[in-house]
């Protein structure tokens, strides 16, 4: 096919690369975000601005703000929908959980209600709260736009409907593995330019250099996450244990639960539970003796109220990369220890290195920004890759009266500046809406979703100078907007909370220091780069910011990629 | 404080070893230095000292943390550096003067 090996891998790298591209832009660039979800969340929900607090008392907060939990009234209407009848009016209640990690000042709890399907047995709705530890005051809903938002968007677009934009995502990050690959293969000179970058050489030069750079040096990073993000939902992506494993699955899953000896089903009897309190203690001992003493991260209550109950309690992952819970389980009823969970054995202790790998449950906070400079430099890869299509083929379309390369460089345009002007449209509208109104979140999220839409009918309006080879004006006008936002948002953190830079800085909560840090860089640099983009446009023949010197500038001819 | 001190060398390090090895490529070399040819011997040199200086920088990780953590701030810090080293040849590559003699 095409001629020879080399040449269909350029294929397959440009075209694929180029439809899944888009996609992979949105991954890694939301991806890079979720690193900081929590401490964007603080940003976003001013009341939860202050210390991350370690797991309170169950028995004197926790259980009853357990029981005042209902289920929520949209899944309730789903389950309705689901039955096809109306459900009774209190819904025996299942289990209990309750989560948290270093970086988390709020606790979040749930319970799952029972549904009575005879289809499903395991049919249930959730409740869920968000509390301050610190005093159990209940905090009203909010959309945590870290977590709830951002995070989300990584996984899987919030494209919700039979899990499409879940397996869209999976997709890219197969094509992702290929285009690596496939790419090394195209790239001539993958050592000799290793280092190499010619910002003063034409535009399809210096792209295609920042392209092989961030795409060869951070490969260990490219090739890592799309792997260990497939690996996380491999479930998803091969349901054998729901199809022609099912019998085998669920009679493992028993027997797992079996071996353990915590009770499947709950047995009818209604029974107190006993001190939670004094499980955790023990829990604690427990890891300290394995030498790896820790807090609590998350905790559930199986069969609340039964005389089956269990407890189980796991550690919050933090000093290694590997995700272990190092589960305990107690009796509920006499609170007993039950099991403890033993060391995971070799093949499974690689899952949990990878997905951990992928989660970042650690606190390290160097490796973290790492992780932020890897999925930057995935998006700078991929968008270098989109700039470099356009601009090899805008002089050939140009000639040939074709409009592809138009239409590319508006997406392109869109996703790039405009997913970060959306992005910084929510920041600013969760600052502007007012507390009171009703859905707000739903209405931060419209806003994201609508000035996306924006940017990509500006970009189509704009490109037309594409036709005549010409850079579109709407790179640069969006690159305003990015400034005028990311610099609005930081403004009304300040207005709105009256924690300004200063502030924050001063008193060191990195949270909202460092996000607004990033905000003000953000538009510091989209305002230079918008300046720049200005200059060439008044002046077509000026070759800008020649720093490139002489030993650079006289290298080889034009590389003959993608 | 050990462990800072630990990680921040060893990103010292590896930056110092990422601009050795591109200085030992021909093309870097007469960034700095136009009129003197890059003998091989001064090639092998730095590229012996960039890989000590990558080794050194991993062995910094290792003693201050978990392994399993070590090699991923190895990995990735060793990508930060070479993409700092990059954008220095690019547009200051007298900066690295002090590394190319």
């Amino acid at each position: 096919m095409l001629g020879s090996f080399r040449l269909s891998m350029t294929w397959l790298h440009t075209w694929f690369g180029l439809v899944l591209g888009f996609v992979l832009m949105v991954v890694f660039f939301f991806g890079s975000l979720s690193v900081f979800d929590r401490e964007i969340d603080r940003w976003a929900t001013p009341s939860s601005r202050f210390e991350p607090q370690p797991m309170p008392s169950y028995d004197a907060m926790l259980a009853p703000l357990f029981a005042q939990l209902t289920p929520e009234a949209d899944e309730l209407a789903a389950a309705q929908a689901r039955l096809g009848r109306p459900l009774e009016a209190s819904l025996p209640v299942k289990n209990y959980g309750a989560y948290t990690t270093h970086r988390d000042p709020v606790l979040e709890l749930y319970a799952e209600f029972a549904v009575d399907n005879p289809e499903d047995p395991d049919d249930h709705v959730h409740g869920h709260v968000t509390i301050d530890p610190r005093s159990g005051e209940v905090l009203p809903h909010e959309l945590k736009l870290g977590s709830e938002f951002f995070y989300p968007m990584h996984l899987g677009l919030h494209l919700d409907w039979h899990f499409i934009g879940y397996y869209l995502v999976g997709f890219a990050a197969l094509v992702m593995l290929v285009a690596l690959v496939s790419g090394v293969v195209v790239h001539r000179k993958l050592w000799r330019e290793l280092f190499t970058f010619r910002p003063g050489k034409n535009l399809q030069r210096s792209s295609l250099d920042l392209h092989n750079l961030t795409g060869v040096l951070a490969l260990p990073f490219h090739f890592m996450f799309p792997l260990t993000g497939l690996i996380i939902f491999a479930g998803l992506h091969f349901p054998v244990t729901d199809t022609m494993y099912e019998p085998l699955a669920r009679a493992y899953e028993q027997g797992e639960v079996r071996a353990k000896g915590l009770p499947v089903a709950p047995a009818g009897i209604p029974a107190e539970l006993a001190s939670v309190d004094a499980m955790v203690a023990v829990a604690k001992q427990r890891w300290r003796a394995r030498g790896m003493p820790g807090q609590v991260g998350y905790l559930t209550v199986t069969h609340v109220g039964d005389a089956n109950s269990y407890v189980s309690i796991f550690r919050a992952g933090s000093d290694r990369v590997t995700l272990v819970g190092q589960g305990v389980h107690f009796s509920g009823v006499s609170g007993e220890l039950l099991h403890e969970e033993p060391p995971a054995p070799a093949a499974a202790s690689v899952k949990d290195f990878l997905v951990g790998l992928h989660l970042q449950h650690f606190e390290h906070w160097l490796l973290r920004w790492l992780y932020v400079l890897g999925g930057l430099s995935g998006c700078v890869c991929i968008g270098t890759g989109l700039v470099f299509f356009v601009n090899k083929r805008k002089h050939q379309h140009a000639r040939r009266g074709v409009s592809g390369a138009r239409w590319v460089d508006a997406l392109a345009v869109t996703a790039i500046t405009g997913m970060l002007v959306a992005t910084l449209a929510i920041l600013v509208a969760n600052r502007l809406l007012p507390a009171e109104l009703e859905q707000r979140g739903e209405w931060e999220k419209r806003s994201f979703w609508l000035t996306w839409a924006l940017s990509l009918s500006h970009a189509c309006w704009r490109s037309a100078p594409v036709r005549r080879a010409e850079l579109s004006p709407a790179w640069r006008e969006q690159c305003w907007a990015i400034a005028g936002l990311g610099s609005a948002a930081v403004l009304l953190n300040w207005l709105t909370t009256g924690d300004h830079l200063l502030d924050t800085l001063a008193a060191g909560y990195w949270p909202v220091a460092g996000f607004d840090l990033v905000l003000l860089a953000t538009a510091g640099i989209a305002a230079a780069t918008a300046r720049k983009l200005g200059k060439r446009a008044r002046d077509p023949s000026a070759r800008l910011a020649s720093h490139a010197p002489a030993a650079l500038d006289d290298a080889e001819p034009e590389a003959a990629h993608g | 404080m050990v462990e800072q001190l630990l990680l921040g060398s060893s990103l010292g390090l590896s930056l110092c070893g990422m601009a050795w090895l591109a200085l030992a490529m021909d093309v870097h070399w007469r960034q700095l230095h136009p009129e003197q040819p890059l003998r091989p011997a001064t090639a092998r040199r730095l590229r012996w000292s960039g890989a000590s200086a990558l080794l050194v920088s991993l062995a910094c990780c290792l003693t201050a943390e978990h392994p399993s953590m070590a090699a991923l701030v190895w990995v990735m810090a060793a990508t930060l550096a070479a993409l700092l080293v990059t954008f220095t040849l690019a547009y200051r590559p007298r900066w690295l003067a002090f590394l190319a003699r």
